[in-house]
């Protein structure tokens, strides 16, 4: 069973929830074309129809064919990225991180700011911010439910794109030029992959091929 | 043939637990805000729409002081209580504007 | 133009009924089938799909809509979960014992109490004995087959029946897979429009469910039973039809992987089973030779086929996703049915069950491990010691 690199997405129901699976499913996709095996679903727990609850969502991405595909949780992400900055704040995103992991924030606030919130950042690798909402406007693109259905209001309209650029730029798990087939914002796509912000630290795991 | 529930999973009979009276230790959702009300507490006329209004009682009346207290442990941010507020007294700041006033999870359930 | 999709269990089933035209859908949520009725509304809102949807008040009204609807002579598709499953239970042998073949899509739930909705097979497998076609998936490409193929096992004027198409939730109906849709044609070509033998209509009045004597109970349950044994033929003339058009290699009853020298065996239905096949194959490389046999239905049960690939193997572990509480084994349901289909062997094999998977417990890699010790050690010592073993909940051997 060969290494399956887990991403997690955290988010905020119903406001952000489409968002946020856009995120998931179209790296996911993006990480398939590129031929490697991959899985993208949402948290079954996290009951995600109360606005403002934290939720999440995932993307497991391997070389291989991915044995254990029924999990509930990525206990131990590789990727972490948040689209909501408070969520930081009061939940323990990093938890079960291995060292050397990355973290991607949609925020405009600086970075030192928003490692004041994170008690355990040594944990990390890098940490990298993209401000998604101004670069596509703050806007809910649609209040699609979590429950498994496929979304039919296009992928990555909205802050979507942004984030998929700086996710792409940064761990560079997939690509650019796969993504941009995918999302409906190109435009917003580049954006995010110019105007990311990175910060790495001693622990950065380079398996990833950082692009940045 | 024996079975035998582990120590972490077990669970009440027939699922049948105690109810939680007032304010109770599980279930913390002040990590649900995005942003806070902030109160002028010289506007403040005490007309009580805010308790009124929240839908989480979150505000309440601090006899010693007479002033409205903010529950931060369970306000989620809703902004009823600033769009209620008759003396225009409560406002809206960002959460992360604020370094503490959020209980940290390990988890979210 | 075939179209590959990542698609959940859930879309999958929603594409299939799309696909199958269908013209009544009746709906009312809940978690996980939800999915399925959310997707098929938007279908019918944008226009891909003509049919008529309406919201029942419960699923007691759902099920009651959809047997209307098909003796109106109308393709009809419902679908619930967990206790909506029991709350429709009234309607069941109605629809089965009026051959009414409408379908409906069960995504597993636990049963309350309290609310939990984990997969687990029980909300199904307790409507068992109701007279309906029934059997799981295993992947949502499977969901998407199973669909189309028990609509027509189902519409078949040799047999008639409601069918429920049953997948683990989460697992299945919300984790996606690759699915590959067909063309349309294609579609048309193997399911043919539904003809009621006798709809309801002015010209021609009959009546449905009339009151009878006593003795005219036992000759309607014997022509039922006698269907029953008419559904194979026709099981296996459809998935001949469907590998032909549809260019795949689907096997009629049973899913057998690694079956040809295996000395211990898992029966296992379900998701779970692809975590089986990967353990399978771990065991192998460390010459444990181990086979799994999966049923694609479980009523018709396939007697025959089952007693075929069974009896070489020494050891049989029935892995239980569903529990029978005060059962003959104080454990689940495949056991009793297993072990019956091999009763009448010269040469036994031993039989045991393993309860796994319930309330949404997922059945690691290491649980098989633990499942293949246990088995290998009953082949050796030739005897059964437990007939039912909680995996996670006893000692380690």
């Amino acid at each position: 069973m060969g290494k399956v690199t887990e991403i997690t997405v955290w988010t905020r129901g119903v406001i952000m929830d489409k968002e946020a699976r856009d995120v998931a499913n179209a790296f996911a996709q993006a990480a398939k074309m590129e031929g490697k095996f991959v899985q993208s679903f949402d948290n079954y727990e996290d009951l995600p129809d109360r606005v403002l609850v934290t939720t999440r969502k995932y993307a497991r991405i391997s070389d291989e064919e991915i044995e254990m595909k029924y999990l509930y949780t990525n206990a131990h992400p590789d990727v972490v990225v948040i689209v909501e900055p408070t969520i930081v704040k009061g939940i323990n995103v990093l938890k079960g991180m291995p060292e050397g992991g990355i973290l991607i924030i949609n925020t405009n606030r600086p970075i030192d700011y928003m490692l004041k919130f994170i008690p355990n950042a040594d944990l990390l690798g890098a940490i990298a911010t993209v401000d998604a909402d101004g670069i596509s406007g703050v806007k809910t693109v649609d209040f699609s439910g979590s429950e498994g259905g496929v979304d039919t209001a296009g992928i990555g309209a909205g802050i979507a794109a942004p984030i998929l650029g700086a996710m792409a730029r940064v761990t560079g798990l997939a690509k650019k030029e796969n993504l941009a087939k995918i999302v409906s914002d190109v435009a917003a796509l580049e954006r995010g992959y110019n105007e990311v912000k990175l910060q790495k630290f001693r622990k950065a795991r380079y398996e990833f091929g950082q692009g940045a | 043939m024996p079975i035998k529930i582990p120590k972490d999973r077990e669970v009440p009979f027939g699922a049948i637990t105690p109810a939680p009276v007032k304010q109770q230790e599980l279930f913390i959702t002040s990590n649900w805000r995005i942003v806070r009300p902030v109160i002028d507490h010289e506007k403040c006329t005490r007309c009580f729409t805010c308790y009124i209004a929240c839908p989480d009682s979150c505000w309440s009346f601090n006899d010693k002081e007479e002033k409205m207290e903010w529950n931060w442990k369970f306000c989620k941010g809703c902004q009823i209580c600033i769009h209620e507020c008759p003396a225009d007294a409560l406002s809206a700041a960002p959460e992360l504007d604020f370094e503490d006033g959020v209980v940290r999870l390990e988890k979210p359930f | 133009m075939a179209q590959e999709k990542l698609l959940s269990g859930c879309a999958a089933a929603a594409q299939g009924a799309k696909f199958a035209e269908v013209e009544v859908i009746c709906s009312y949520p809940i978690r996980p089938y939800t999915a399925i009725m959310m997707e098929l509304a938007k279908l019918v809102a944008n226009g891909e799909l003509d049919a008529e949807f309406i919201h029942g008040e419960g699923e007691h009204a759902q099920v009651s809509v959809v047997l209307g609807a098909s003796a109106a002579g109308a393709r009809a598709y419902t679908g619930s979960s967990g206790v909506g499953v029991t709350y429709a239970f009234e309607v069941y042998s109605p629809a089965a014992g009026g051959r009414y073949p409408f379908q409906m899509a069960i995504a597993d739930r636990t049963l309350d109490p309290p609310g939990d909705f984990g997969s687990e097979h029980t909300d199904a497998m307790s409507a068992r004995d109701q007279g309906w076609l029934m059997g799981w998936a295993s992947t949502p490409q499977e969901v998407f087959d199973n669909t189309l193929i028990n609509y027509r096992v189902g519409e078949d004027p040799r047999i008639m029946l409601p069918q429920f198409v049953c997948q683990d939730g989460y697992f299945l109906s919300h984790i996606s897979d690759k699915v590959i849709l067909p063309e349309l044609s294609q579609v048309r070509e193997f399911l043919p429009p539904y003809k009621s033998p006798h709809p309801l209509s002015c010209q021609f009045p009959v009546s449905h469910g009339p009151q009878i004597r006593p003795d005219q109970g036992a000759p309607m349950d014997a022509q039922r039973a006698m269907t029953f044994l008419e559904v194979p033929k026709v099981i296996e003339e459809a998935v001949s039809d469907y590998n032909r058009i549809f260019g795949r290699k689907i096997d009629p009853y049973l899913e057998k992987y690694q079956m040809d020298d295996a000395e211990i065996a898992f029966f296992i239905q379900g998701a779970h089973a692809n975590t089986c096949k990967s353990a399978i194959r771990h065991l192998r490389s460390q010459g444990v030779k181990a086979g799994m046999v999966r049923p694609r239905w479980i009523r018709p049960w396939p007697t025959q086929q089952i007693t075929d690939a069974l009896s070489h193997v020494k050891a049989v572990g029935c892995v239980e996703s569903s529990t029978s509480y005060g059962g003959a084994t104080r454990g689940g349901n495949l056991i009793h049915e297993v072990r019956t289909s091999l009763y009448d062997l010269d040469k036994r094999p031993l039989v045991t069950s393993f309860m796994a998977g319930l309330g949404g417990d997922v059945i690691l890699l290491e649980d098989f491990y633990y499942m293949a010790k246990i088995l290998t050690q009953m082949a050796k010592d030739k005897k059964t010691q437990q007939l039912v073993y909680w995996v996670g909940f006893e000692e380690e051997i």
